[in-house]
């Protein structure tokens, strides 16, 4: 299904992702892992579509078609969803709205008529109790006001109404407490089939005992340093990123785990400046 | 003021046999004459467009158009809100539809021969005009204790080209103690496009009353507007004025509000949206005189083709108005590379112990925003006016009259699909 070759990207003078290779078939969930500042945002963003991030050299590959051509809103139509590791709020938007142009305007895409309002809105009403949302969120505004772990929870609901083939997830799992991440889970697991592709892209292996991946990657220095199973992310878990990174000449010094990271604190964190974690 | 404007004025007025004659107006004429108009070289006027004065007659034009206006041409009335209708500023009875309102007392100026109250702020000149000339208007009085909160619907109907005659709506709205009213009061166009319009209206919340006040500008393409607009406020009084700056080439609101009663409180909400070759202007001042008064401001502009926008937001605290507590949001989005924004806040504090936030911002879209929505399929173009729209409902949202609210957004909906039309946008 998508098939990056020999990526790099750069943000303005900041060399990201230096010369990445990653393939992944239709109906399989892969993993990215990678310490803080590795690029995985990055090459989230760019399968996205999102302005500002330079495209230097090799190629992505979606469905056989070059999907860097395409804009932000035509990747949407095909079907790639990204799912943001800082969810934007847009007060004054209706979530609801959000969710109905979103689906129309794919359904426009693919020839289909404008969705039947009593069916879209039992469509949302059946997400929203799978991600055991309530739907006083309906009629609020994007993301407005929302917890770190309602945002998350909106982002996977959106997802579900999108139905997407290709379903990109930025740390949707970082700020959430147990209950919550098994609820994002289920939504992910929900999504997933032999027509459909994941990547998760996640700084902690828990969500993983949730979301079985068939495979793991770890992202260091904008390029895939290693590759398996999940047995990976077992062993990143136990032994950090420097065991992945030690062959490298200038060893850098990952943790994997904030030792005192409690709830909360992730959460401090997720509502930190990106550039900054 | 230029000589040849000084001239045209006293000459239009010496042959205006109502208001020569008339001391009061001749007052107000003397008063101006001293003053003069402002000029673009005046601190709070340099945004506004004062060229079209020089070809504009300020005789009143004499509220009979050549083509008559009919109830078909007037906006859809509100539920429950009794309509009165001038054109050109004179009380227009077929085209009104007063249903007595127990406590509440409208009465058109020229008809019970009544005097407004004589405009005494200093920085009102454009009211001194309309004081000068103004033939007819609105009084309103509103008996102590009145629950009256769908009241009154004002309709201003500017029907004649400026070049033959002015039109001179004026307001004097008188809100009882412990009243509670809702006005409604619309500026449009009818007949002519190019009208001149002065506008001048003078508000007084008695204590513990509470007052929704909304004003809709809507007039035509070509029209000039001119607004004054004064309010004092007694002690624990509450006024709420919502305006909606739409139509005119070029229009200007003067607002000037005392909060003179401890405890009183006001809210300005207002929105403009400029396109074309539109100039919007806004010059609100906020005065707190008495203690422990509040003041809520907040203004959205949108800016498009080659509009100028403007807002000036001055609060000032005056000695001894301790524990005032003022909040100003006021926010312009540029919509147009040759588009004009300027949102200005001011505040002079004379006195401690003073809560004043302030946030003003200027800007395009958020780049953010739109990739949010880009990514979930949204096209450009629907994406960026629906930021706009949102940008507009955070203050729109505040209108607490249904039928007005909808009818105010479809208004502003028209207009931003007309700058999004343009593909000029970002
Ligand atoms: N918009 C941006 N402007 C400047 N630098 C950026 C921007 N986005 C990412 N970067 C830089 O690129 C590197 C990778 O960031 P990111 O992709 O967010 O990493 P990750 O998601 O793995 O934590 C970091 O050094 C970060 O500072
Ligand atoms: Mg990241």
């Amino acid at each position: 299904m998508l098939k990056i070759e020999n990526l790099h990207v750069a943000v303005g003078d900041n060399k990201v992702l230096n010369g990445l290779d990653l393939e992944i078939p239709t109906g399989e969930v892969h993993a990215i892992m990678g310490p803080n500042g590795s690029g995985k945002s990055t090459l989230a963003h760019v399968l996205a579509g999102r302005p500002g991030y330079e495209v230097t050299a090799g190629s992505v590959t979606y469905d056989g078609r070059d999907l860097l051509a395409l804009e932000p809103e035509e990747r949407a139509h095909e079907g790639v969803f990204l799912g943001f590791q800082y969810p934007v709020e847009i007060p004054g938007v209706n979530n609801v709205y959000l969710l109905k142009a979103a689906l129309n305007a794919q359904r426009k895409h693919h020839g289909l008529p404008e969705v039947d309002a009593f069916e879209f809105l039992n469509l949302v009403r059946e997400k929203m109790k799978l991600m055991k949302m309530d739907e006083s969120f309906l009629s609020r505004g994007v993301n407005e006001g929302f917890s770190g772990g309602e945002k998350k929870r909106n982002e996977i609901l959106q997802m579900l109404v999108l139905e997407p083939r290709l379903a990109v997830l930025d740390e949707t799992d970082s700020g959430l407490d147990i209950d919550a991440l098994k609820v994002v889970a289920n939504g992910v697991n929900t999504l997933r089939s032999p027509e459909k592709s994941v990547v998760l892209v996640t700084h902690y292996q828990r969500l993983l005992d949730y979301v079985v991946p068939d495979h793991v990657h770890v992202l260091v220095r904008g390029k895939i340093a290693r590759s398996g199973d999940r047995t990976l992310a077992l062993e990143l878990e136990k032994r950090g990123y420097d065991w992945v990174t030690e062959d490298e000449t200038t060893p850098r010094n990952y943790a994997l785990h904030d030792k005192t990271a409690s709830t909360a604190n992730q959460d401090a964190q997720f509502r930190g400046d990106p550039g900054a974690a | 003021m230029s000589a040849v404007l000084a001239t045209r004025i006293a000459e239009d007025f010496a042959a205006a046999a109502h208001a020569s004659g008339d001391l009061q107006r001749q007052r107000a004429m003397q008063a101006l004459t001293e003053r003069g108009l402002p000029t673009s070289r005046d601190e709070n006027w340099k945004y506004v467009n004062l060229r079209p004065l020089e070809k504009v007659r300020f005789t009143p034009a004499t509220g009979e158009p050549q083509a008559p206006v009919t109830a078909q041409d007037l906006p859809a009335p509100v539920a429950h809100y009794c309509r009165y209708t001038f054109i050109d500023g004179v009380f227009a009875p077929a085209l009104s539809a007063p249903t007595p309102n127990a406590g509440v007392l409208v009465k058109s100026m020229k008809a019970a021969a009544a005097r407004a109250n004589p405009i005494s702020t200093p920085d009102l000149r454009f009211a001194l005009l309309n004081e000068a000339f103004a033939t007819d208007g609105a009084q309103i009085l509103v008996e102590p204790g009145t629950d009256c909160q769908t009241c009154v619907e004002l309709v201003f109907v500017a029907a004649t080209e400026g070049k033959a005659g002015a039109s001179y709506p004026r307001v004097s709205f008188h809100v009882g103690a412990g009243a509670q009213v809702g006005l409604i009061e619309r500026h449009v166009s009818i007949g002519s496009d190019a009208s001149f319009i002065n506008c001048a209206v003078d508000v007084s919340v008695a204590r513990d009353a509470s007052v929704k006040h909304y004003r809709v500008q809507q007039t035509g393409a070509r029209a000039i507007w001119f607004d004054t607009l004064t309010a004092r406020l007694a002690e624990n009084a509450r006024y709420q004025l919502h305006s909606a700056s739409l139509g005119a080439l070029s229009a200007r609101s003067t607002v000037h509000v005392q909060l003179a009663g401890e405890r009183s409180e006001v809210g300005l909400f207002n929105v403009s949206v400029g396109g074309k070759n539109q100039v919007h202007d806004t010059f609100a001042l906020v005065e707190h005189i008495a203690a422990n008064a509040r003041t809520e401001q907040s203004f959205r502009g949108i800016s498009a083709g080659r509009a100028r926008v403007a807002f000036n937001g001055k609060i000032i605290v005056r000695k001894g108005a301790h524990g005032t507590d003022s909040r100003q949001s006021l926010r312009g989005l540029l919509a147009g590379a040759d588009a004009e924004i300027d949102v200005r806040p001011q505040l002079e504090i004379y006195t401690d112990d003073v809560r004043c936030n302030h946030g003003a911002t200027a800007g395009k879209l958020d780049d953010n925003m739109l990739f949010y929505l880009l990514s979930r399929g949204l096209d450009r173009e629907t994406a960026q006016r629906l930021l706009k729209w949102a940008f507009l409902e955070d203050v729109v949202a505040k209108i607490e009259v249904p039928e007005l609210r909808r009818q105010i957004e479809q208004s502003l909906a028209g207009q931003l699909n007309e700058a999004a039309a343009l593909k000029e946008l970002l």
